[in-house]
């Protein structure tokens, strides 16, 4: 199948069920199904508004300051172990035991430390970002094909600079697929958080939403969170390409 | 002499024995510093004790049981649903163009803001939690098997058709078995994933189960009952993974286990 082809066999599945959709809830609907014309419909009211920025800012204040957090610290000592056998034998134990703990039970404990605004939310996402970047970048640092260091050195290059010119490019592919996992991670994390406690942003207008029966809002608030999701994956992929031009292709 | 010590072949494991250690030590200096109030740092007797009390009742039973129960249906569901469709996605090119980009799509979708209209289709006890559960560990699931059943060796698929075997044994036969280290990969990410939205769910909207007793436990500020469910909750997602992996190392047992991630 040629690209365009296939790409238009898409749209037209996607088409396809929407107007399925639209068709079937003609005859009938329960109050929690929207159909898809009446979702759009809300969902450009509701971009007229103030209310759906200021909470989809206040998602997005909590959810990038924790993926960075989490990412770097993931990958500075991923890489760290990676390179360093300190480093390893002390940190990658501990990391590959506490990885399958889910991370969220910890939310309640940050709560009483760090009070129950943004700081304990934002951890709670850089903890939960943290896992996936540091065994990627752990695992990308130590595929480095052996060869290439012993060559770099007998050429003369310092322990820096076999890192940076050898060690980081090989791992960089690792680093990101890591780094698109803990953006998926960061934006579930957020959104529970939100909807277990919080004030403010997409989670708990949602939640809100539910309690006051607004199906609209209900959806609106979906809709966000899902094109924020999808714009920061294909932010993330379209980096990747431009840091890697030599990597094409592999999602 | 230490440094010597470390480097030997229990060094190995003494090493986060020792981190372990040092940040139990901390806790209960923390604890009984007096600089905090006993709710922020209980005292490590006392949490002992709660987990005591949490083991010895039947009630901590039933409580585990019900998050289990919940995260083991969706589980199952995700991974039988998963292989298959995974398994059609790498065998046949139409599938994989019609399902890979709706996979891929929405792959960074908090799954989880679907759960107030699941509520309302499904109800508000358990059902609602596995479908949400379901969903999300269909994601790795199928992604993961679909890479694998697409790198299947093609010399071997040639061989198969080669000797006369239909289209059914072949995928029985060697696509399987050759994606089997996939699939357990595949399992492997979504089993916490399971248990993660098990306990999400409880806390966002529940009556029972380990995720509700923490929030309890907390508006209570029943600290140390809490932090001996965390303990409950950590012991149980690290034994499942190691039963995970002592299965697969059982069924797989030509390959070595030796990466967390495809």
């Amino acid at each position: 199948m040629g690209v365009a082809a296939s790409r238009l066999a898409r749209a037209g599945l996607l088409i396809a069920l929407l107007a399925l959709w639209q068709l079937l809830s003609r005859g009938g609907h329960p109050d929690y199904i929207l159909p898809p014309l009446d979702i759009a419909r809300h969902f450009i009211a509701a971009l007229g508004t103030r209310e759906l920025y200021v909470d989809a800012a206040a998602s997005l204040m909590r959810a990038l300051p924790g993926f960075i957090i989490g990412t770097l610290a993931g990958i500075l000592l991923g890489l760290g172990a990676g390179t360093r056998r300190g480093v390893d034998e002390t940190l990658s134990p501990l990391v590959f035991l506490t990885y399958p703990v889910p991370k969220i039970v910890m939310l309640p404990l940050f709560m009483l430390w760090f009070g129950i605004g943004d700081v304990s939310k934002v951890l709670i996402i850089a903890l939960a970002c943290f896992y996936p970047a540091y065994i990627n970048a752990y695992y990308g640092a130590k595929a480095t094909p052996r060869i290439l260091v012993w060559s770099a050195r007998n050429m003369g290059a310092s322990g820096a600079e076999i890192f940076r010119r050898v060690v980081l490019p090989g791992a960089l592919p690792q680093i990101f697929a890591g780094m698109r996992v803990a953006l998926a991670l960061s934006f579930i994390v957020m959104f529970a958080t939100e909807m277990i406690n919080a004030r403010s942003g997409l989670g708990h207008l949602i939640r809100e939403a539910e309690n006051s029966l607004r199906f609209d809002l209900m959806y609106v608030s979906l809709l966000t969170i899902a094109i924020l999701g999808y714009a920061g994956d294909r932010l993330l992929r379209f980096s990747r390409r431009r840091f890697l031009p030599w990597e094409e292709g592999h999602a | 002499m230490s440094s010597q010590i470390l480097r030997t072949k229990y060094g190995i494991l003494l090493r986060p024995l020792v981190v372990i250690v040092i940040a139990l030590a901390a806790w209960e200096f923390a604890a009984r510093s007096g600089l905090w109030s006993p709710i922020l740092f209980p005292p490590l007797a006392k949490i002992g004790h709660e987990l005591w009390l949490f083991v010895s009742r039947p009630e901590g039973f039933a409580q585990s049981w019900t998050t289990l129960y919940r995260a083991f249906g969706g589980f199952a569901a995700a991974a039988v649903a998963g292989v298959l469709l995974g398994m059609l996605m790498g065998r046949s090119a139409f599938v994989a163009a019609l399902l890979d980009p709706l996979f891929s799509g929405t792959y960074a979708v908090p799954k989880l803001a679907l759960f107030p209209i699941f509520i309302f289709v499904f109800g508000l006890g358990s059902l609602s939690k596995i479908a949400l559960i379901f969903l999300e560990c269909l994601y790795p699931m199928t992604i993961i098997t679909y890479h694998g059943a697409r790198n299947v060796n093609r010399v071997l698929l040639w061989s198969a058709s080669n000797m006369g075997a239909s289209r059914l044994r072949t995928l029985l036969r060697v696509v399987l078995p050759a994606t089997l280290p996939y699939i357990f990969a595949a399992l492997r990410v979504a089993l916490p994933v399971a248990l993660i939205v098990a306990i999400i769910t409880e806390m966002i909207s529940s009556v029972d189960g380990l995720g509700y007793l923490v929030t309890y436990s907390l508006s209570s500020l029943k600290t140390d009952r809490m932090l001996a469910l965390v303990v409950v909750i950590s012991l149980l997602g690290l034994a499942l993974d190691r039963a995970l992996v002592a299965l697969r190392n059982r069924l797989v047992y030509w390959e070595k286990l030796d990466t967390y991630y495809v």
